[in-house]
């Protein structure tokens, strides 16, 4: 799932060693020219981390007071800045459990104690029909996205991290996502696929201009294939700037994205080494 | 492990071809008991004219090539597309009578399978009767013969499917209990071995209970997994009151041409690296009676000597992702050159040694590369050594539409809590996290071997609580 923090350390202490750049044949690329993008990034997961916290603590306040509709409402849109910025959110793998686990990641699901985070409210929310027994669960939720956002703002990106965080965006979709399991008792995956595609997008964006004098193909490759997830996903958007239910999703829709997916995932998979990153 | 090796010659250990031979280039193996009963009774067994004829006609030349091909040119050989595969292992027969089970030093066949069972078993006479049936039931189908149906209005007594004629096929069958078998049913609690708990989730675990634990485990290794099949089968449909299947996991390893220089070579996993490279050296009886075997002097109660204790884990490996993980970076994850197995800190082989201490910020070999925290080759670290045997598994797909497939990892330790628990516990946040899942598996405690014909397994435990 994740890299530990201190042994995150460790291998940020051995790029540092080894500089950034291990002279791979491909790179044109000089590291210096990874220093404004990967410093873009970093203010993209500052707004989002941001937005997080004060969509957290809405989401919590209405999980608090009972207000089921309301909570439900927020769900969705609440989760999308996490989703964006999953590949460093989830350096830190002791939050990332905490906030974003799924029933499947404990052996009693459901009935687990240890499960907690966004899923367990939204199995409390959709299934259980009842905030009773979440409200600890929301605190807890709440200090962890603040305690995430303090992590985020004092970490050095690793440049391959944050080129590498496209990819992992990809893969993580591809593994666990387009199956329709992550939200599964809300069914507001279209959401999660949206705000993922955007975060690897994102990344894509801030290094266009280093990929293209690399190979300009390859750039206009993944943004064909970005174009046609998202204009896939138009399709299922509601008058309401919102997303239809995973339900709705075709089957063919379904196929047709995994596809182009996967054509990412083993794509952006090359955009390490294309930079001359480790 | 070492990798199987359907046919091989020149092999500096054991080798079926050889033993049929009776020839004896087995000078490292001379004082393991196990090892010497095979040979003895793998030379006394019928070996079948095809095979003698076979064995005849190459003569001592090395089979290189041929491994991987159970199908080969030899007289009657097929030529039509239903014609059964030929193999010249069936008659391959592993002992079962001995201080130790077979199936845990035994070198690992090609295809392995671990089924959990739910002990239904309601009194101890119960319980001594399931013993006592899986001895009989595994005495027969490790060993082979005929199995005969008298009356054809009768179902028949076996599957069939390995024909009237169960032939060993190198079958193994390795019975260990886990920790609910010593809960308040049959008074066996004050006899738990030390060690022997629930299998923990760690951090990156995802354990699925419905893939998890069990009052009793099966490891069935054999030649083809068609006998593991059948072996399976044949306890099932013997202890239909006693046992109820809860899981059950197949897995193989990908057999390699026979190598005529330099020592045999781990196989691969479905990560690509070879795994075991530094698995202990099974053949050495001190060694295995050391790390493996539980000793009748140790602190664990006295029915459990030359028991072990069985660590089973289900990894799924994120095998499409990993193809799109740069070559470098899967070798920093796991400490070694993919296409050799040898350290990255020098050497041509996996058979190299890495020197950690002169790496000591891990310039070479990450700090938290695999096979370093696995093993930091420390004299500390000397006391958790394991022996691993596993075997690759591939299930289908996932709900994403991806491969489910991944590692049956099984260990042997005479202890546990140093072994396998602390290796883990030195793995967890491994980088190599990413690309892994453990979904299931569980610890069990294997009994001590059946010594003769009067004996059967789980005597000695249920004896010293009688």
């Amino acid at each position: 799932m994740t890299t530990h923090p201190s042994r995150l350390m460790i291998r940020i202490a051995a790029i540092l060693t080894l500089g950034l750049c291990a002279g791979t044949v491909l790179a044109a690329v000089s590291p210096l020219e990874l220093v404004a993008p990967v410093a873009d990034y970093k203010l993209y997961v500052a707004e989002n981390s941001r937005k997080l916290v004060t969509d957290v603590r809405n989401f919590t306040a209405a999980v608090k007071a009972g207000d089921i509709e309301k909570a439900k409402q927020l769900f969705a849109p609440t989760r999308m800045s996490y989703e964006r910025i999953e590949p460093v959110a989830e350096l830190f793998s002791d939050l990332d459990s905490a906030i974003d686990s799924r029933a499947d990641d404990h052996e009693k699901a459901e009935q687990d104690p240890a499960f907690g985070g966004f899923h367990r409210i939204e199995y409390a929310l959709w299934v259980e029909k009842s905030t009773k027994n979440v409200g600890s669960v929301a605190d807890e939720l709440l200090a962890n996205v603040v305690e995430l956002q303090k992590r985020l703002s004092a970490l050095t990106f690793p440049p391959e991290k944050v080129v590498g965080g496209a990819a992992v965006l990809m893969e993580e979709v591809a593994a666990t996502k387009i199956s329709g399991e992550e939200d599964r008792y809300s069914h507001t995956d279209l959401w999660d696929f949206q705000a993922n595609f955007e975060g690897a997008y994102k990344i894509v964006e801030l290094l266009r201009p280093l990929v293209v004098k690399e190979d300009r193909a390859f750039a206009e490759k993944a943004d064909e294939n970005f174009k046609a997830v998202f204009d896939t996903l138009q399709k299922y958007r509601t008058p309401d700037g919102g997303f239809e239910t995973y339900e709705k999703l075709t089957d063919r829709d379904r196929k047709l994205l995994a596809g182009r997916v996967n054509t990412l995932a083993e794509d952006l998979s090359k955009l390490r080494g294309m930079l001359g990153l480790n | 492990m070492r990798s199987p090796r359907l046919l091989a010659a020149s092999m500096p250990r054991w080798d079926w071809n050889e033993m049929h031979w009776g020839e004896t280039s087995m000078s490292d193996s001379n004082d393991d008991r196990q090892r010497n009963e095979i040979r003895s009774s793998a030379s006394g067994a019928p070996t079948s004219p095809e095979r003698r004829q076979l064995l005849g006609t190459l003569g001592g030349v090395a089979l290189v090539g041929l491994a991987a091909k159970p199908a080969m040119a030899s007289p009657g050989a097929p030529t039509q597309v239903t014609d059964a595969p030929v193999s010249a292992l069936t008659q391959d027969r592993i002992p079962f009578h001995g201080p130790h089970q077979a199936g845990v030093t035994t070198p690992r066949p090609a295809a392995g399978m671990i089924a959990s069972f739910f002990v239904l078993a309601e009194t101890r006479e119960d319980l001594e009767r399931l013993f006592r049936t899986l001895t009989a039931r595994i005495a027969f189908l490790t060993q082979g013969g005929p199995q005969l149906d008298p009356d054809p209005k009768l179902p028949p007594a076996g599957s069939g499917i390995l024909g009237p004629i169960v032939p060993p096929d190198a079958l193994t069958v390795t019975v260990s209990v886990g920790a609910s078998l010593f809960d308040g049913r049959y008074g066996l609690a004050p006899l738990r071995p030390k060690h022997l708990q629930q299998m923990q989730r760690h951090p990156n675990d995802a354990l699925d209970a419905a893939l998890c634990h069990g009052d009793l485990s099966i490891q069935f290794c054999a030649n083809t997994p068609d006998a593991n099949i059948h072996a399976l089968r044949d306890i099932i449909k013997n202890t239909p009151d006693l046992l109820v299947l809860h899981w059950k996991q197949e897995g193989s390893v990908p057999p390699i041409p026979a190598s005529s220089d330099g020592p045999p070579e781990s196989a691969r996993n479905f990560l690509g690296f070879r795994d075991g490279s530094a698995n202990p050296d099974s053949a050495d009886a001190a060694l295995m009676d050391r790390i493996v075997w539980v000793q009748t002097a140790s602190d664990e109660p006295a029915w459990a000597a030359g028991g072990t204790y069985q660590a089973v884990r289900i990894i799924r490996n994120f095998v499409e992702r990993w193809d799109r993980t740069p070559l470098q970076e899967q070798e920093a994850i796991f400490g070694r050159v993919k296409a050799t197995g040898a350290p990255l800190d020098g050497g041509r082989s996996e058979h190299d040694v890495p020197d950690y201490a002169k790496d000591p910020q891990g310039a070479r070999t990450p700090l938290d590369a695999h096979i370093r925290l696995a093993n930091p080759r420390t004299p500390k670290s000397e006391a958790n050594l394991i022996l691993r045997r596993p075997f690759n598994y591939s299930n289908g797909v996932t709900k994403s539409g991806q491969l489910e497939m991944g590692l049956l990892f099984i260990c042997y330790q005479a202890d546990l809590e140093r072994g396998f628990i602390t290796v883990q516990k030195r793995l967890d946040g491994e980088p190599l996290e990413e690309y892994i899942k453990p979904i299931g598996g569980g610890f069990f405690y294997t009994l001590p071997g059946v010594r003769d014909e009067q004996d059967w397994l789980g005597r000695t435990l249920l004896q010293a609580s009688a």
